[in-house]
């Protein structure tokens, strides 16, 4: 449960007064708009891996949009606080009506009413969305359906662009679908919730009444970038779905979480008032620490999680609640966050709102671009502390201010890094080395294709401890040019994940209704290379099937993979057998011409593939389950249903 | 047979029809009748037989049969769908005891009765859309039928007038000489739930709100069936209708979340009687659901509610339990997680039916009226082996039956076998097939030196 500790969460300052009026800075972009030809903004369009932010948005690459922060039905008093002057989304060329582009599309679908709306229209000459009656959607025009769903668009392709961008993931990502727009129901229905449903491709926002206002999760950045969060990590690690592993479920809300905040914290007059608000001293209960104070008011309680907690990995590591173990993830990053802040006030004699800046930006690097680096399965809170650390060592090789020492020591404290682990990271140095082959390979060939990638892995099986029996998959190929902290390009890197199942028998009445059923244990690596062929990282995750020994007798490199293995299986059959006891496994659920009932999906569902049992995540991932929130440490009556 | 208390639990698939015996009790030194309940999911006829075979055990008097109480625990039609007043009447109800949940006029069930005629009006709009849905939304949707307003008619007025009595509507804290029919003398009835202000307790103090909230969600159910037609005529144009269907079958209903969570409150207002006889002490819960915890102000569940009104009465052993929703995970209060950890359910399970320690052997006894049908988890046979370490009258039915019976199970594998071989309290559904009866009988001795 979150703590109960009473937040001034997300109090505005004053700040209505500093801002620019409305209608100048509409003003000023449409001016700007029409100085530059269509033709011209193709051009730069195609060139703006070569081009840096500001110069985009000077040159209109980028364009500006009102969005709201939180929805004003939650803090109305403060509206002017809502929008940021400095928002704005890139400029592509096949924006359309809906909102439209390249990945998203906008559907006003609403189930409860089965009514569908009128999109917004583009007008690509003023590069603006229209109403019906022809008006710009934008903060002189609020109140209509359509603002909303250019809300929700523009705030997805902002947050697309953060992970995208080179301080991101320098490359473009996938959905975890099989399509590239992800649809997105900015008045999905009446509820209290808001989820990612893969196997629909759709984010879907719901809305409720609160004290008599109607609450629109649509309207609030903090939601919308948790669901977002979900959708980029299935596109970036599809399997992650397929775990039995609390920790991983966990992993995805953390992920949720964390991009509410980092996104959150990119917003000019946020990190303002936040300055304003706690006198620059980020211990203090801040709007950056604290996550969905819609829900958190609805339940009088200020927000919905916070990442200003104390919580150890050895108190969470147990707990049947996802959400609840998130927390831990979530805190070590802030207290991260906060000494980073700390160290540029305090060391390099940045003022708040610098800081502030320099913290956001450092922050996206920090925690974005390790997601490449972690397992492509069952990835626990450990596996990305050390995808941050090596990170950083890539990115920061020299670490004049210390930053791997504050990880190291946030990791540490939190119980997520075992003091032993600390105490050999703090000695890895951090250099580059080949990764070992018997069979040579050009880096640039293995990029080429997956079929290249994985004459690669099979000629070298030995030495990357693939067993000999596996049938590889090379699941993910990509490569990604990312930035140093100074927004320089990296060397190319390429990211290879490779996947095998392995089979296994569940026996045992722990098993219960599936006892004596095949299921497999997803095993494999993820492995990244730059493009001379060094090793960036290779995180893996073994399996029990027989690896290829040297001829030496002892080959302890062997012995300790197999090891590993064996222990993963057992902690996957251990993690089973206590979801099966705790009745957290139900069918697939099927929806129908009405749609389905939340309660009836279990948190884990089951379904037989090829004649082998697959387990996964309950494919609706929401930003709260409410039986969690209200029960937490009781039965899992949530997906129980009445008659 | 003649001084024990007799619990006759009728195998009617997915319902209860309960008739219980008390040796004597009444005033003129007869045996006292009572009928629980008399309803299931599946087809009526298993509740013709029940009826019928109920009325051959019933005294004759005056040219009927006499029942001296007829109890109705919640208007699920798995517990009324029997009352047809033609199936009865040759027979002479005495007193006729219905949930306060079930009276129309009772003042602090506003809401509920709101709440639930308007949820049947969405349901019913949807069932004359026949549209496709998901089973366990069928499900909900078949809950409303309109045939299930019979049952409830023939007992809120038919089954009165027939028998010239008034209905008492039972509550929690009504007194006692009002529960105390005038012909019967060896027994008490104490209630222990519903509670009296039903909206409170099981709706919370948001109760208008979701009444009123109910109306907005029901928007769409209740649109007629051109205008559904229109839309799906119309898709929007920038995605492919296959989309456009795919995304409208997996987004969260509003308005089956209302009648999920109005059904959840009728099984919360089940009657919850404790028959005291002889220093036995009997409980029948009808299908009482548990939840985590009490939460003062909140929408309760009938476990905790009971628990925190009436603790002095649930803290005690009890010699019988009726197993609540034909043995689903959510109507005895237990740690399903079964991690041992303490939760206010498993306090309650350890209070009414302790495990014994060391040596002994449990006292008490229990049935669960079921079927294993296509609603998989019922009933949860982990629960059922939880509850056969506390009870005295169990089977292990995997010996009984054999494999090649064992297999002949539905869903057998997924939700049996692992649990057949271990003691499970009576269950209806196997009982049937073990003994070809219709019917399987419990009798209970009155405690010693009583």
């Amino acid at each position: 449960m979150p703590p109960k500790a009473r937040a001034p969460a997300r109090t505005a300052a004053p700040a209505a007064k500093r801002t620019t009026p409305a209608s100048k800075v509409d003003a000023k972009a449409s001016e700007k708009l029409k100085s530059i030809s269509a033709a011209a903004r193709v051009d730069l369009y195609s060139a703006r891996q070569h081009l840096d932010s500001s110069t985009l948005d000077e040159l209109t690459v980028k364009i500006p949009f009102d969005v709201f922060f939180q929805d004003p039905a939650v803090r109305e008093a403060t509206r002017a606080f809502n929008f940021d002057e400095a928002f704005t989304v890139p400029w592509e060329p096949g924006i359309s009506d809906g909102p439209t582009s390249a990945r998203f599309v906008v559907i006003d679908y609403d189930g409860t009413t089965e009514a569908l709306t009128p999109p917004a229209k583009w007008d690509a000459k003023d590069n603006v969305f229209r109403d019906d009656n022809g008006l710009p959607l934008n903060r002189k025009n609020l109140d209509t359906p359509q603002f909303h769903q250019v809300n929700v668009w523009a705030t997805l392709q902002n947050a697309l662009d953060f992970y995208e961008s080179g301080a991101g993931l320098g490359r473009r990502i996938g959905w975890g679908f099989e399509g590239n727009r992800l649809i997105v129901v900015p008045h999905a229905g009446y509820g209290e919730n808001a989820y990612y449903d893969r196997d629909s491709k759709s984010l879907q926002f719901y809305y409720f009444d609160h004290n008599g206002k109607r609450v629109h999760t649509c309207l609030s950045a903090d939601i919308i970038n948790h669901e977002f969060g979900h959708a980029v990590l299935d596109g970036v690690r599809p399997l992650y779905r397929e775990s039995v592993q609390v920790e991983t479920a966990a992993f995805h809300e953390f992920i949720g979480d964390i991009s509410a905040i980092l996104i959150a914290f990119r917003n000019t007059k946020l990190r303002r008032q936040i300055g304003e608000v706690t006198g620059g001293d980020l211990d203090k209960d801040n709007a950056l620490s604290s996550l969905a104070e819609q829900f958190g008011r609805k339940d009088e309680k200020p927000y919905l999680r916070t990442a200003l907690n104390t919580l150890k990995y050895a108190e969470v590591k147990d707990s049947p609640s996802h959400h609840h173990m998130s927390q831990v993830m979530t805190g070590a990053m802030f207290d991260i966050l906060r000494d980073v802040y700390r160290y540029n006030r305090e060391r390099r004699e940045h003022t708040v709102p610098q800081s502030l800046w320099f913290t956001a930006s450092r922050m996206q690097n920090l925690a974005v671009q390790p997601l490449d680096l972690l397992p492509p399965v069952d990835v626990t809170f450990a596996d990305y502390a050390e995808a941050v650390l090596r990170a950083e060592q890539i990115v920061n090789p020299t670490d004049p201010d210390g930053y791997r020492g504050m990880m190291l020591k946030a990791f540490g404290a939190r119980g997520i890094l075992s003091k032993t682990r600390i105490r050999e990271l703090e000695k890895e140095p951090a250099v580059l080395t080949p990764v070992e082959m018997k069979v040579f390979h050009e880096a640039g060939d293995i990029a080429a294709s997956r079929a290249n990638a994985y004459r690669f892995l099979d000629d070298n099986r030995r030495q990357l401890l693939i067993p000999y029996g596996a049938d590889l998959v090379v699941s993910d190929l990509s490569t990604a040019v990312k930035f140093t902290t100074r927004r320089r390009r990296q060397a190319k890197h390429i990211l290879l994940q490779y996947v095998w199942r392995e089979d296994v028998l569940l026996s045992g009445s722990q098993f219960g209704q599936f006892n004596g059923q095949i299921t497999d244990l997803l095993c494999g690596a993820t492995l990244a290379l730059d493009i001379d062929g060094n090793l960036l990282a290779w995180a893996r995750k073994p399996g029990t099937l027989p690896l290829i020994r040297s001829v030496r007798a002892e080959d302890k490199r062997v012995d300790g993979e197999a090891e590993a293995g064996r222990l993963r299986r057992d902690a996957f059959l251990t993690a089973l057998a206590v979801r099966i006891r705790a009745g957290s496994i139900g069918g697939t659920p099927v929806g129908g011409a009405m749609g389905l009932l939340q309660k009836s999906i279990a948190p884990l569902t089951s379904s037989v593939v090829d004649g082998t049992l697959r387990f996964g995540l309950a494919p609706h991932l929401g930003i709260r389950n409410h039986a969690e929130d209200e029960n937490n440490e009781m039965g899992d009556r949530s997906w129980s249903i009445s008659s | 047979m003649v001084d024990k208390l007799l619990i006759r639990a009728y195998s009617v698939g997915v319902g209860d029809c309960i008739h219980v015996m008390i040796p004597k009790a009444r005033t003129d030194g007869e045996n006292f009748h009572i009928l629980i309940d008399c309803g299931t999911r599946g087809k009526g006829a298993v509740l013709k037989l029940a009826v019928d075979h109920l009325k051959t055990n019933l005294p004759e008097v005056d040219g009927k049969r006499r029942l001296d109480l007829l109890l109705v625990s919640h208007e699920h039609e798995d517990h009324i769908k029997g009352f047809d007043p033609e199936w009865f009447k040759d027979v002479k109800i005495e007193n006729l005891w219905m949930t306060a949940a079930m009276n129309r006029k009772h003042p602090q069930a506003k809401f509920k009765h709101k709440l639930h005629d308007d949820v049947a009006l969405a349901m019913r709009s949807i069932a004359a859309r026949n549209l496709s849905l998901s089973p366990d939304l069928q499900d909900i949707v078949s809950r409303y039928s309109i045939d299930n307003d019979g049952a409830l008619t023939a007992l809120t007025e038919t089954l009165p007038k027939q028998n010239k009595i008034d209905p008492l509507y039972v509550h929690a804290g009504l007194p006692p000489a009002k529960l105390k029919p005038a012909t019967l003398a060896g027994a008490t009835f104490k209630v222990l739930g519903p509670q009296e202000n039903i909206d409170y307790y099981y709706l919370g103090e948001d109760a208008g709100d979701i009444v009123q909230t109910f109306a907005l969600a029901s928007a769409g159910a209740l649109r007629s069936p051109a205008a559904a037609a229109a839309l799906d005529a119309a898709p929007p144009a920038n995605i492919s209708g296959a989309d456009f269907r795919r995304l409208r079958s997996r987004m969260m209903s509003s308005v089956f979340a209302f009648a999920e969570e109005e059904g959840e409150v009728v099984n919360n207002t089940s009657v919850i009687l404790l028959i005291e006889w002889r220093g036995r002490r009997l409980l029948f819960v009808g299908d009482a659901e548990w939840n985590g915890a009490y939460v003062e102000g909140e929408k309760n569940f009938a476990w905790n509610v009971a628990w925190k009104k009436h603790a002095t009465e649930l803290g005690k052993p009890v010699d019988f339990l009726k197993i609540g929703h034909h043995g689903s995970r959510n109507s005895t209060p237990w740690n399903e997680r079964e991690d041992g950890m303490k939760t206010e359910p498993s306090t309650i399970l350890d209070a009414i039916l302790p495990r014994p320690t060391g040596n002994k052997k449990p006292t008490a006894m229990a049935v669960v009226s079921t079927d294993r049908t296509k609603y998989d988890p019922i009933p949860k046979s982990p629960l059922l082996v939880e509850i056969g370490r506390r009870v005295r009258n169990t089977r292990n039915y995997f010996a009984l039956l054999g494999n090649d019976r064992a297999l002949t199970l539905p869903l057998y594998a997924e939700y049996e076998e692992q649990w057949l071989n271990q003691p499970q309290p009576f269950r209806t559904d196997i009982e049937t097939m073990i003994s070809g009866d219709i019917f399987v009988d419990i009798a209970i001795d009155p405690a010693a030196g009583h």
